[in-house]
């Protein structure tokens, strides 16, 4: 359909032009031959014109002298056209015109033409008197003879016979072209024209409008008319203005318009071949635009299916081309961002592989160790984290451990895990507080090389005597609430600071020296460990607790029940008030340790009972 | 935005530093040369807070010095603590100057920092109290810490 609306269009165009150009040509084509009618006859006219103008003062010398004279003979000498001039004169005695003074440029011409064409003298006889000049070539040569009537006073009137020749203006009209000329007479008689064509009637060949009797003729026109055989042929005339002669001018209309023809032909064949070519380039077009679209559906199909990896091979510069190199992005785009989804979903999976097993790391969050209670919590800033509590029991101690590593997250992690590992070693060997941090010194600054640190706090209790001995690698030192009635509420006048002995870091330097002290607990002491994300928790406006709202806190959950499970779940929930959801901004590990209150018997001296 | 911000002024064998912002992991004390230094004077009225990445750098740099004599002085209170609880935080050849104590007012929920000055509020492990701390409508003032903790690093120094 895009393909037939142009070419329709193109064709009534086509049409339209031809006929335009064919209307212009024909017009142009009578303008032409109608100009070159009235030319040859304006030419033919003028020869005519200045043969007899010539005779004029050979005629004056004849009405003096009734003969040619001497300078009659000069002036004939001055034409080459007129070859002899004779004088008919009125023969009383014949009765008839005879032929009187003659005057030639060659002896006996008029007499060889006279012998032969005295028979169709009356005619032309009959017409001088009608007071027409009679202008003809009786022999349809280049001969051509006018005839005119001279009057006199008192006598018959001469009648002059001029004999010349046209020769230049036979061969015009004998020259073979595409048009055809003719000189003919207004009863159509051929005087000149092609050799097949003398002496015939035109009338015969064409049927000329003007030719028709008694029509009245303007000096010249143009006409289209189909000769004898049906063909079409354009023609145009002019009268000479000499006698009734008329210069005749014809031409195929086929001839005429060959060139249109040619333009027509080729017209055609241009437009066929714009056609045919309109055709192939929309078909190419066509199917080069399906190819492409029917690569993109296939593409998104495959997209459609959950294959992301694919592109689609499309060159062109336009609009589709642009579909195709924006799918292509598209696709790329897409592929890649689930491939990091892939990848951020393999590293969260592993990181939960990680938070797992580094929960084994910790102990239970609750124990009953005969004399003392544990309890525990904790709560990474992310999916792993740097802080590490934990308390074991080695015979009739009890090491409480608890830590933190230089910021947080899978580095920190793997310090603690290696941390837990050699701590299991050093419990095994009963090692003081100093030595065991002094050894584990040693192991994290193996591993990191200074590059992570921990803040350590190791107390070992001897449930025997209650008197723990601890050393401190500048972690926060714990709170001690000694024992205190009911009705005596605590207040921070009465924390004491686990801080009397302070060290370097773990893994800050491999030599490091590590001093612990000890110090006597009683029945129903309190001891709060914790790291430094507890008072660093933050509420949803990103403020912090503080040491101030979190001792404070600390204190309220100490003073509201002596059960430390009871303690431990306020402090818990004054943290989650706080909190209201937020995000941690660092590990958050704390624990209690609970001396019990009361001896259980006299017997049993050593074991005690929590209330 | 509190970003680490640092200066440092010599003063002929003398450097001046000026540090303000969070001491975090992104504080870069490598511009701050201290060790040709004769004394270092370290002005530290700007520090916001400080984390464990910050105390790891800071151990690095002040440990580029320590034949020196160091004085810390306007120390906030996140710089007290870290005095209290990490060893090596305040070296041994460092003596702090100056250092600021919270005051709060628990009815009118007012703050201050007081700045306690070496010779006048403290002075060899002794803690001379200011009389009376009021804040700015009159109401007396308490000391937010506790002060067993908070002085602890001037009775170490003794």
């Amino acid at each position: 359909m895009l393909t037939l609306i142009p070419a329709v269009a193109l064709l009534i165009y086509l049409t339209i032009a031809l006929q335009v150009f064919r209307d212009d040509k024909v017009a142009y084509v009578f303008d032409t031959t109608s100009q070159i009618s009235v030319s040859i006859a304006g030419q033919l006219k003028t020869k005519l014109d200045n043969i007899v103008k010539l005779t004029q003062p050979i005629l004056m010398d004849l009405s003096q002298t009734e003969d040619f004279s001497r300078i009659s003979r000069a002036f004939l000498q001055f034409d080459s056209h007129l070859q002899s001039m004779a004088v008919m004169v009125w023969s009383e005695r014949a009765q008839n015109y005879e032929v009187g003074p003659v005057l030639e440029k060659n002896a006996y011409t008029f007499e060889k033409f006279w012998l032969t064409w005295r028979a169709q003298w009356n005619p032309s006889l009959v017409q001088v008197f009608m007071n027409q000049t009679v202008v003809t070539n009786p022999f349809l040569d280049s001969r051509f003879v006018i005839v005119q009537k001279v009057d006199r006073p008192n006598s018959r009137p001469y009648l002059v016979i001029l004999l010349f020749d046209l020769a230049e203006f036979t061969e015009q009209f004998e020259t073979l072209s595409a048009q055809s000329f003719y000189l003919i007479e207004k009863n159509g008689k051929i005087l000149l024209g092609p050799k097949k064509a003398l002496g015939q009637n035109l009338r015969d060949q064409i049927p000329l409008s003007f030719l028709r009797l008694n029509q009245q003729v303007a000096g010249s026109g143009v006409e289209k008319i189909n000769d004898q055989s049906g063909a079409a042929k354009l023609a145009s005339y002019a009268s000479v203005g000499w006698g009734d002669l008329y210069v005749v001018s014809t031409v195929l209309e086929s001839k005429a318009l060959s060139a249109m023809n040619v333009l027509k032909r080729k017209s055609i064949l241009f437009f066929v071949i714009l056609l045919a070519a309109t055709t192939i380039l929309s078909l190419l077009a066509s199917s080069s635009v399906t190819q492409s679209l029917t690569q993109l559906f296939e593409a998104t199909g495959q997209v459609s299916k959950g294959q992301f990896d694919v592109q689609v091979d499309v060159q062109s510069q336009d609009e589709v081309g642009a579909l195709a190199a924006n799918f292509n992005r598209m696709a790329s785009e897409v592929s890649r961002l689930m491939g990091q989804t892939a990848e951020t979903a393999r590293m969260e999976n592993e990181l939960q592989t990680a938070r797992m097993v580094q929960e084994t790391l910790f102990p239970a969050p609750q124990a009953d160790l005969g004399p003392v209670e544990v309890v525990g919590f904790y709560e990474p800033a992310s999916e792993v984290g740097g802080d590490w509590w934990s308390y074991t029991q080695v015979g009739q101690s009890v090491y409480f451990w608890i830590g933190d590593a230089t910021g947080h997250g899978a580095g920190a992690a793997l310090i603690t895990s290696a941390a837990k590992s050699a701590a299991g070693l050093i419990e095994s060997l009963g090692f003081t507080p100093s030595q065991a941090l002094s050894a584990l010194n040693r192991s994290i600054y193996d591993v990191s090389r200074g590059k992570i640190m921990m803040t350590f706090f190791l107390g070992k209790l001897d449930l025997k005597t209650m008197k723990m001995s601890y050393s401190n690698a500048s972690h926060e030192a714990p709170f001690l609430f000694r024992h205190k009635l009911e009705d005596q509420p605590f207040k921070k006048k009465d924390i004491e600071f686990l801080n009397e002995v302070n060290n370097p870091r773990l893994g800050q330097a491999r030599d490091s020296i590590y001093k612990e002290v000890s110090v006597q607990l009683g029945l129903g002491d309190l001891i709060f460990f914790y790291t430094d994300g507890v008072p660093d928790i933050r509420d949803k406006k990103n403020q912090d607790w503080g040491e101030r709202e979190f001792i404070k806190n600390l204190i309220s959950a100490v003073n509201s029940s002596p059960r430390p499970k009871e303690v431990m779940a306020a402090i818990s929930e004054n943290i989650q008030a706080y909190r209201q959801g937020a995000a941690l901004a660092d590990d958050l590990t704390f624990f209690i340790v609970k001396t019990k209150e009361r001896v259980m018997s006299e017997g049993k001296k050593n074991e005690q009972v929590s209330i | 935005m509190n970003k680490f911000q640092s200066k440092l002024n010599r003063q002929g064998t003398k450097v001046v530093v000026q540090l303000g912002g969070i001491i975090d992991e992104d504080a870069d004390f490598t511009a701050l040369a201290i060790q040709d230094a004769q004394e270092v004077h370290i002005d530290m009225d700007e520090i916001k807070s400080i984390n464990s990445c910050g105390i790891r750098e800071w151990i690095k740099w002040i440990g580029t010095n320590d034949k020196s004599k160091i004085v810390y002085s306007k120390c906030p209170k996140v710089i007290v603590d870290q005095m209290n609880m990490v060893d090596g935080f305040l070296p041994s050849s460092a003596t702090v100057e100056s250092f600021y104590v919270p005051y709060y007012n628990e009815d009118s929920g007012s703050e201050k920092n007081v700045l306690f000055r070496y010779g006048v509020e403290y002075k060899d492990g002794q803690v001379q109290y200011p009389a009376a701390v009021n804040d700015e409508s009159g109401q007396p003032m308490e000391m937010d810490i506790i002060e067993n903790k908070y002085f602890k690093f001037i009775k170490s120094k003794t």
